[in-house]
């Protein structure tokens, strides 16, 4: 599977008056395409700190001290703000916990739902732009360079090739935005006639006028030659019009019989239509710009075998051909420049292998070593290459980490020894404290070396594993990929957000996220809507940048069970429409059962428990995981609750050995004297506890657990038959 | 303080009937009706704006409710004149149009029902019992004044009540904090201080420091985290037990309420659907809004969650109340459902197979 987010040995602290709160201590997990991803934890668990690092929105007094998250080939901790408007909503989307604070309480809640539409709408349409004009250009000189030959006709031929694909790719996205628009019309004329035929019915039909002026607007964008067309759209007009003079005038019950009969007609010919076969609209592109004549007059199915064929054999075989040669040739080309990066890499690693580091030299190095890597990138692979992609940007940070460190350290010497009298004078009158004094180096200088070392070492392995010859790339597939890419970014450009379609797409969302009233509503304030209404604006606002990835940090706490039930049901039809990838961030274990492929449990800014939902509901290996399923009732508990002690530890003074080991009723001696590896458990599942030792007495898992398991397996099989 | 008046176990302690809270033209609540026994908890769910929370308020007279009325040992605390007037104003209207023995008969009914109406307000203004009704709020930020110290918030009912000598203060105050699980060092602090599932304490403190008969809990545990809700709902259940109190709880997490409550009750946009002991309403639930409701909880447990089906509920296509209007109907000793006749006779139909 694709991974779309690898958050890797993330370390995130808070500088407060109390000292330096470790928020986030070390994790490492990846995201997968598609998937959704659980972590749960307690509140002060690290988890919303480990979200808003990859939006790139920690507070003020935060310091990332280390790690990486990488994203389509760049480095979020390391990103310019600039960059990240590109990112933040539009790409990475967040649904936050706290209503209140993230609605902007004096903008009307219909601006606030399209603002982000709009002003994302013409960002979207104009970095499509780019990209397809960029990656165009790019392949185009790989193609004459590597088919051509020196032969200018021929030269000639395929830069003509390249801006009639160019051209016919756009004619493809209108015609197929036409068709697309329609139909959505026509599904949706359809499902507004059912509602108001089953409200007539229930003798419950309100908003006459409106419903039906609706119906009438809808009716207008159904026709299209393959959707509804000829005579059936003269006639579907014709029906308007009467309804129109219905709903123009007084609208009295006696009057219901004709309305629907004029709505079972409309209903009955768009519902007819929406059977009929899609058209290939790639290739009628291409016939409709370049073949000089109108389309023949066939069933469609024919029609598009026709046209696949016409395509076929004036252009796309040839086209195809070409762009593999084209692929192959920049593949070489970079393997050159590759095989230089990787010389330079090694000889200029000596510059940073010295016992003390020389600024001036080691910048130099640096600037010269990114250039080089960044040459040697094959800008044609539409799959990007992360760890050549971030080189640069790390390796400057590395060494800024490196040099601002020496400054730092002196600092943090003087605070070492204020701290270390503290803890001297309450030894002396025989406290026993239970915190240690941290030690005084801010930053570790061995240990910032060692990472500038590590990541030459790990780029010039990246690039040795890619030159040895074992990798063989598939360029048909890639010719493929390639094509698919320049289609999404013409239709990215062709799709234009108007204030209407904004409006109108906001109040579908509206209506998705269950607010009743929607047109009222979209004129309010965000005071007038109750908790659960202003949660459920909030995750519409996230929805209408439509990311690819989704965070969602305790999206349902504030929701009561129904509405929750809705909007998990919600995210996770998006989550298949779209294939999104999701964090979903949550203190609820019951929530996650039916919304999580893989879990991750929090605890004290560690992640203590990680594997697929199944690992961690069926055969739990932390205590904390149990303390955690044994907290919370289900319905056929009745047994006292399992409550867990205490608090979480103060992260200013973390605890030497497993942070869980002062709650835990299960803990060992060593628990509080070390901390406890990640014990592999199976291939997706691991956790960190010392009962996974070997030597470790074996633990059962508590018997409210296992009785839940047993209970809920019986229910299961009976609903099953 | 009031006077004590002694209430058996099992006895009915408080009684809503027919209770209407509007505001302006939107019926927050609309006539509800409903017993607590002593010593029992009676929770109350539904989804948010169904009118749970009002009806919690309304009972501790943070409102002035709008119709119906409210009893607490027998006496009335609370009532609303709304359903007089109706009933006045319609009588004035029919005595235009009527004559002779009819008119005197209406007119006598307006004048009692003015007497009526009288009364109500009277008994309305009435403070006694006004601390046997406590209330824990939902949210334990917002509900605790962050600039006094938790001595002053817990002490600050029995200093209202006219409550002067310190040390009777101070041992009260000190007796409710251990009872909720703090220490007599907490006093002295702010609740900044302290973390959700103590500040929650410290209002369940406030609460018992009046010796309430009947604690009101508005979603005592929702803004929690689940193992401090665990540790919140083991507190009431021992406060219960010891001091021998009836809980009415409010809550949206229905494993929550299961697992607390005796009895439920239903709610659904002001009105009461259904109410019964919980376990035949988990058991054996009859309204389609419960069903829908029910359907609706998640369960730890992943192959039993991509199996569950969730119900939606549609008024209008459940019911057809066009003829014959619903009311609330005992369907079993115990379990009463809003319905009207036809649904009657089939929820019976349904649990006679069943039973």
């Amino acid at each position: 599977m694709e991974k779309k987010l690898s958050v890797s040995n993330l370390v995130v602290s808070f500088r407060t008056p109390a000292g330096k709160v470790q928020a986030v201590r070390n994790i490492s997990f990846d995201l997968h395409k598609g998937e959704t991803l659980a972590i749960v934890g307690e509140s002060g668990s690290g988890k919303s700190v480990t979200s808003k690092a990859i939006l790139g929105i920690l507070a003020g007094n935060s310091i990332v001290e280390g790690g990486s998250i990488i994203y389509d080939g760049m480095d979020l901790l390391k990103v310019s703000e600039d960059d990240f408007y590109h990112i933040r909503g539009d790409k990475i989307a967040m649904i936050f916990q706290d209503p209140l604070s993230s609605l902007n309480p004096i903008m009307r809640i219909g601006k606030q739902l399209t603002e982000a539409m709009l002003l994302k709408g013409k960002a979207r349409q104009k970095a499509s732009r780019e990209a397809f004009n960029s990656t165009l250009a790019l392949f185009q000189k790989a193609m004459v360079e590597s088919s051509a030959k020196g032969d200018e006709t021929k030269a000639e031929e395929l830069r003509t090739m390249c801006r009639n694909f160019d051209k016919f790719e756009f004619k493809h996205i209108a015609l197929e935005q036409e068709y697309m628009s329609a139909h959505e019309a026509a599904v949706e004329v359809v499902a507004a006639i059912e509602d108001a035929l089953f409200h007539i019915d229930k003798n419950a039909f309100e908003d006459e006028k409106y419903n039906l002026n609706e119906i009438i607007r809808l009716t207008k964008q159904v026709g299209n030659d393959y959707v509804v067309c000829g005579r059936e759209l003269e006639e579907v007009n014709r029906l308007a019009g009467e309804l129109g003079k219905v709903s123009g005038g007084e609208i009295k019950k006696k009057e219901y019989p004709e309305t629907i009969r004029i709505l079972t007609r409309i209903k009955d010919i768009v519902a007819g239509s929406l059977k009929k076969a899609e058209p290939d609209f790639f290739n009628m592109g291409y016939y409709i710009t370049f073949s000089g004549e109108s389309l023949p007059d066939l069933p469609v199915p024919e029609l598009n075998a026709f046209l696949r064929k016409y395509t076929e054999e004036h252009f796309m075989a040839k086209f195809r051909r070409y762009a593999a040669e084209a692929l192959a040739y920049s593949d070489e080309g970079h393997k050159a420049l590759k095989r230089k990066a990787l010389e330079m890499l090694i000889e200029k690693r000596k510059v940073f292998q010295e016992e003390h580091l020389d600024k001036e030299a080691c910048f130099q190095a640096a600037r010269a070593l990114t250039q080089a890597v960044e040459e040697s990138i094959d800008k044609l692979e539409i799959v990007k290459d992360s760890v050549a992609y971030t080189f640069g940007v790390c390796l400057k940070s590395d060494l800024q980490i490196y040099f601002g460190g020496i400054g730092k350290n002196k600092k943090a010497a003087l605070v070492h020894e204020k701290q270390q009298k503290k803890y001297d004078r309450l030894v002396k009158r025989g406290k026993q404290p239970s915190w240690k004094v941290p030690p005084s180096t801010a930053v570790d200088l061995e240990l910032a070396k060692e990472t500038i070392l590590a990541r030459i070492d790990r780029m010039t392995d990246h690039y040795k594993e890619l030159l040895d010859g074992s990798r063989k790339r598939d360029y048909d597939r890639e010719t493929r990929d390639l094509i698919t890419f320049f289609k999404e970014n013409a239709s990215g450009v062709v799709l234009k957000v108007t204030k209407t379609m904004a409006r109108y797409k906001a109040l579908k969302l509206m209506e998705e996220v269950g607010i009743a009233d929607t047109r009222k509503r979209y004129r309010q304030y965000p005071f007038e809507f109750s908790g659960g209404m202003r949660q459920r604006i909030v995750i519409a606002i996230a929805l209408a940048a439509d990311p690819d990835i989704l965070i969602c940090d305790e999206p349902t706490t504030a929701l009561d069970v129904t509405i929750q039930a809705q909007i998990l049901e919600l995210i996770n039809d998006l989550k298949a429409k779209r294939n999104l990838s999701i964090i979903f961030i949550t203190h609820d274990l019951g929530v996650v059962a039916n919304m999580a492929d893989r879990i991750a449990v929090m605890y004290a800014g560690k992640i203590v428990e990680m594997g697929t939902s199944e690992d961690v509901f069926y055969s739990p290996a932390h205590p904390y995981t149990w303390a955690l399923l044994s907290a919370m009732p289900d319905v056929e508990t009745n047994e006292r609750l399992e409550a867990i002690p205490g608090t979480p530890p103060n992260m200013v003074y973390p605890p030497v050995g497993d942070a869980f080991a002062d709650r835990n009723k299960y803990a060992l001696k060593i628990d509080f004297e070390m901390q406890p590896p990640m014990f592999q458990i199976s291939e997706t599942h691991q956790a960190a506890t010392w009962l996974l030792h070997p030597d470790a007495p074996k633990v059962e898992i508590p018997k409210a657990i296992t009785d839940r398991i047993a209970r809920m397996k019986a229910k299961g099989g009976a609903s099953h038959e | 303080m009031s006077d004590r008046v002694d209430v058996k176990k099992g006895e009915t302690l408080l009684k809503v009937e027919h209770l209407c809270q509007y505001f302006k033209s939107n019926k927050a609540v609309d006539d509800v009706s409903f017993e607590v026994k002593k010593g029992e908890v009676f929770g109350l769910v539904g989804e948010s704006g169904c009118g749970k929370t009002t009806t919690g308020r309304s009972v501790i007279k943070l409102y002035d409710i709008t119709s119906g009325d409210i009893y607490f040992k027998g006496e009335r605390i609370a009532a609303g004149t709304l359903s007089y007037k109706r009933n006045i104003s319609e009588a004035r209207k029919k005595m235009k149009s009527a004559d002779g023995a009819r008119k005197e008969e209406l007119a006598a009914y307006i004048k009692d029902q003015q007497v009526q109406m009288k009364e109500a307000r009277k008994d309305h203004k009435k403070k006694k019992f006004y601390t046997d009704i406590q209330m824990i709020f939902q949210d334990p930020i917002a509900s605790l004044d962050p600039r006094m110290t938790v001595k002053q918030i817990i002490a600050e009912g029995l200093v209202i009540n006219g409550e002067k000598d310190k040390k009777v203060i101070e041992k009260k105050v000190y007796d409710a904090l251990e009872m909720v699980g703090l220490v007599r060092e907490h006093a002295g602090r702010y609740p900044h201080e302290f973390s959700g599932g103590q500040r929650q304490r410290i209002g369940v403190a406030r609460a018992v420091v009046m010796e309430p008969e009947l604690i009101i809990a508005d979603e005592p545990v929702s803004a929690l985290d689940v193992s401090i809700q665990a540790q919140v709902i083991n507190l009431l259940d021992d406060l219960r037990e010891k001091m021998g109190l009836t809980v009415l709880f409010v809550a949206h997490d229905l494993s929550v309420v299961k697992y607390f409550s005796d009895r439920i009750g239903v709610m659904y946009y002001g009105k009461m659907v259904e109410l019964a002991d919980s376990d035949e309403l988990f058991a054996h639930p009859l309204h389609p809004y419960t069903r829908s409701l029910l359907s609706a909880i998640p369960m730890p447990d992943p192959e039993y969650e991509k199996q569950r089906k969730r119900i939606t509920y549609v008024p209008l296509k459940e019911h057809d109340y066009s003829v014959d209007g619903p009311t609330m109907r005992e369907i079993t000793p115990g379990h009463f459902v809003h319905c009207n006749q036809v649904e009657f006779e089939r929820y019976q139909a349904q649990l006679g197979i069943q039973s």
